[in-house]
């Protein structure tokens, strides 16, 4: 029996933009609810309580807002700091400028990842959509994570100065039609850089790119805030708030477009018509303009973007192929005493991890920071002139002295500390790397000892490199007795070997094949525990190294005493804890990636 | 005699209480060329890893150019070559580093891994991408880098998981020829496919598997006997034994 059945008989294809993107995001939402709804109870637990955690946030920021914004009405504040209302009038305008720059900021990356690198977009332009609804709905979920999170934070500082300002009802309801306005003049923007990025460059390298950014400012900011808090009194002086009053003032200048949005609804807010209703109108047509104008111009540049790409990668490949075809472009990295020492299977595993972790900026980016850590504390270190602080005074002296001496180790210190945070990422997440090339190792004829043996070493090496040259430094810079710096040398190259053996034997117990991105790479429990152990071990062995060092100087004995002896304990933990993890876990690594 | 190169005794893997593979038994000579067929989630892949030494099985066991996998897994790995359903290779690496790693862990000689990367850059028509890294490849280009990577070291036995998914007609014929040379060499050659067609020309034998339990092996002309079709094609013998018939009734319908 044969049925006629006609083609596309049940389509009914959209041209209206709203309907179009009403089915998008409606699309979005049941995936939402979808994952949701299978996640595990303790994650849905965790979510529901996230959520009336930010809700209580919210309100405890909007409550706070409103009591802090009241106070600086107060005469008396007035009277010390002068005329709060330079600072009252620019609220609006800063939290709308940090507004529109954040959503300009995070959506580049959403915005990056979900136009480029996400897989539905063929799928999605393959349909029978309007292209811009596809636009409208990607950029409504690249802008509402993040416009939630600002939201969260600017909202109750806006409807806090509101209330303290005694507002009329269009102000509350204009701050939230203002705040979607901007955030998707915002957006739209962020997505037009990107499809002008991504004409130049790969989308992918502009990823690992803006991530390795990322990484390395926060790092940078976070520490040197702790670097500046250090050498600064905590005291603001009078000239200090006036000038930082002025430069408001300087801020909220009329003649910036982004002003206009707070002035106009300050205007709104106080009855002020004329002024209000034109700011705020003006705002309303440039951010929808400009919204507008992004979709209509991203229709055109979506396409040239992916065209633009291929060229580019046709352009390399063809130079490639000019410079070299024959060459192998493998350099000799080892020696010929190193092929004797190693297998060539340890030695291609060393090699090739070292290839990928400087090729992906993503991993490099996790890599980086302990030496930024090190720079800053170094400096911190270095600062304090080895002195231990000297607290409120009350501290015995013995302790006081124990601590100085200590300190006088502090290249040491920090040469570990340096070794730990590198070993905890090379060695912790040595096989978890591997990611989903892992079946190339298991395939190959390279048994587990070989494997734990290059890991061991991937890890050790570089750890082993930068701690050495961190303790070199300073102690050239402290000017540190030679014979002390050896014995340093010494607990440095042994500690962060037993470091790197529980690390790794943890990290491959509790190994994860499954991320696709590197940053997201973890080690699971297992991970944590053998971050724990290696925080125990640590002060352990380092007591072991140094024990006897302290109490050869209690009992008036020769320091070189107290040096062999710390040696000799210390060194014996130290390989018992690099060789024996690792060795109890050969069985374990046979079984991963099943 | 044909020495078997591939055997498989009373195999059997149970996930949880799933049972994806039960007393298989099986065996691949030196020189053939064998086609594991079955439907979606038969224990194709499975069986595959298993052979690879990639999953240990519940019980039986896998005996892969005369070592057995479990107990000897270095030696029977040193003698197989493994193309994987899907293609991860490390994106970072150029074709010709990663052909280069590989040949390191097979333990090559550098010089004879320099010109065996050579030989295979050129038969899989990849010179010009040999310089660029794997993320730039396209799914065909790293199916073919992941058979360059599995012949690297001359392999006895050769086990593919759908190795012409996502080929070029090119592509495919190359990696045909290459197969049929190989068995020609005297090595054992075990691919999985879900193109009947690619199976019924290639194949010396031919294994079907279905919910885990390997229901018939044998030539085509025995398959045909088993299955008392006279001059049925192998799709027709394929579904007469997976209890496929009634869908293909159905396409027939909507044709």
């Amino acid at each position: 029996m044969k049925t006629d059945m006609s083609l596309a008989g049940g389509a009914h294809p959209s041209s209206d933009l709203l309907p179009a993107v009403w089915k998008l995001l409606r699309l979005r939402w049941r995936m939402t609810v979808n994952s949701f709804r299978h996640a595990k109870t303790a994650a849905k637990i965790g979510i529901v309580l996230g959520i009336i955690g930010l809700v209580i946030f919210g309100g405890f920021l909007f409550w706070l807002s409103w009591q802090l914004l009241t106070f600086l009405h107060s005469p008396r504040l007035t009277e010390y700091v002068g005329d709060t209302k330079i600072l009252l009038d620019a609220v609006p305008t800063l939290i709308f400028t940090a507004f529109f720059l954040g959503i300009l900021i995070t959506s580049f990356g959403l915005l990056l990842q979900a136009l480029y690198l996400s897989g539905d977009m063929d799928f999605l332009l393959a349909a029978p959509l309007p292209i811009r609804a596809v636009f409208f709905s990607k950029l409504l979920q690249a802008v509402l994570p993040n416009f939630g999170l600002l939201a969260l934070f600017g909202l109750p500082v806006l409807y806090g100065l509101g209330l303290s300002d005694g507002y009329n009802i269009l102000y509350f309801l204009f701050v939230i039609v203002l705040m979607v306005s901007l955030s998707l003049a915002a957006a739209g923007l962020a997505g037009l850089l990107v499809m002008l990025v991504v004409r130049v460059f790969p989308a992918r390298r502009v990823v690992e790119v803006l991530g390795f950014l990322g990484a390395i400012i926060s790092i940078v900011c976070s520490q040197t805030g702790n670097l500046m808090r250090a050498g600064s009194s905590n005291s603001v002086s009078q000239e200090q708030i006036s000038s930082g009053l002025g430069m408001l003032a300087q801020f909220n200048s009329p003649w910036l477009p982004l002003t206009w949005v707070g002035r106009g609804l300050m205007a709104l807010g106080e009855g002020n018509w004329l002024p209000g209703v034109g700011l705020t109108f003006l705002s309303l047509v440039l951010t929808g303009g400009l919204f507008w104008l992004s979709l209509a111009v991203a229709e055109r540049w979506y396409y040239t973007g992916w065209a633009g790409m291929q060229i580019i990668g046709q352009k390399k490949q063809t130079k490639r192929m000019l410079r070299t075809a024959t060459a192998s472009s493998r350099p000799v990295l080892s020696p010929r005493l190193a092929a004797n020492l190693l297998p060539a299977a340890i030695r291609g595993i060393i090699w090739k991890d070292f290839l990928v972790m400087r090729r992906d900026l993503r991993h490099l980016s996790q890599l980086i920071t302990p030496l930024i850590f090190g720079i800053i504390y170094g400096i911190m270190f270095l600062r304090t002139g080895g002195e231990p602080p000297a607290g409120r005074g009350e501290a015995p002296a013995w302790f006081m002295d124990s601590i100085r001496s200590l300190l006088s180790y502090g290249n040491v210190l920090l040469a570990i500390f340096v070794g730990w945070m590198l070993v905890q990422r090379l060695a912790g997440m040595g096989f978890s790397q591997e990611g989903k090339n892992y079946w190339m190792l298991k395939a190959a004829p390279v048994s587990a000892r070989q494997m734990l043996t290059a890991k061991f070493l991937v890890a050790y090496l570089p750890t082993l490199a930068l701690s050495i040259l961190f303790l070199a430094a300073f102690s050239v810079l402290q000017r540190i007795a030679f014979a002390q710096t050896a014995f340093g040398l010494l607990v440095v190259v042994l500690c962060l070997a037993g470091m790197a053996g529980i690390q790794l034997a943890f990290g491959a117990a509790g190994a994860n094949f499954t991320w696709e991105d590197p940053r997201k790479m973890n080690a699971g429990n297992m991970g944590c525990l053998g971050m724990l152990l290696t925080a125990l071990y640590l002060p352990t062995n380092l007591a072991v190294f140094f024990g006897p060092l302290f109490l050869a100087g209690l009992f008036g004995l020769p320091a070189g005493y107290g040096y062999l002896a710390g040696g000799i304990l210390g060194s014996g933990v130290s390989l018992l804890c690099a060789i024996l993890p690792p060795r109890l876990l050969e069985a374990r690594v046979n079984r991963l990636g099943e | 005699m044909a020495t078997p190169l591939i055997q498989i005794k009373h195999l059997s893997k149970s996930f949880g209480e799933k049972a994806a593979i039960k007393d298989v038994n099986l065996e691949v000579n030196s020189g053939e060329v064998f086609g594991f067929l079955g439907p979606n989630g038969a224990g194709k892949t499975t069986t595959i890893k298993i052979i690879m030494g990639l999953l240990q099985p519940t019980t039986g066991g896998v005996r892969v150019a005369g070592y057995d996998i479990a107990t000897q897994p270095i030696q029977a790995k040193a003698a197989s070559g493994y193309v994987p359903d899907t293609p991860n290779l490390y994106a970072k690496l150029t074709g010709r580093e990663l052909l280069s790693f590989v040949g390191d862990l097979y333990n090559l000689e550098r010089a004879q891994a320099g010109r065996r990367i050579d030989e295979l850059l050129h038969m899989f028509d990849l010179v010009g991408a040999a310089e660029d890294t794997l993320d730039s490849y396209s799914h065909g280009m790293k199916q073919k880098t992941a058979l360059a990577a599995a012949l690297m070291h001359d392999p006895k036995v050769l086990v593919l998981d759908e190795p012409t998914v996502g080929l070029d007609p090119k592509s495919a014929r190359l990696i045909k020829d290459i197969l049929r040379q190989m068995a020609e060499r005297g090595a054992a050659v075990f691919l999985s496919t879900h193109i009947l067609e690619i199976a019924e020309r290639m194949c010396d034998r031919i294994g079907i598997i279905n919910k885990g339990e390997l229901i018939a092996v044998g030539t085509m002309d025995e398959l045909r006997t088993l299955d008392q079709i006279g001059g049925a094609s192998l799709e027709d013998i394929f579904l007469s034994l997976t209890g496929g018939a009634e869908e293909a009734e159905i396409a027939e319908i909507l044709k």
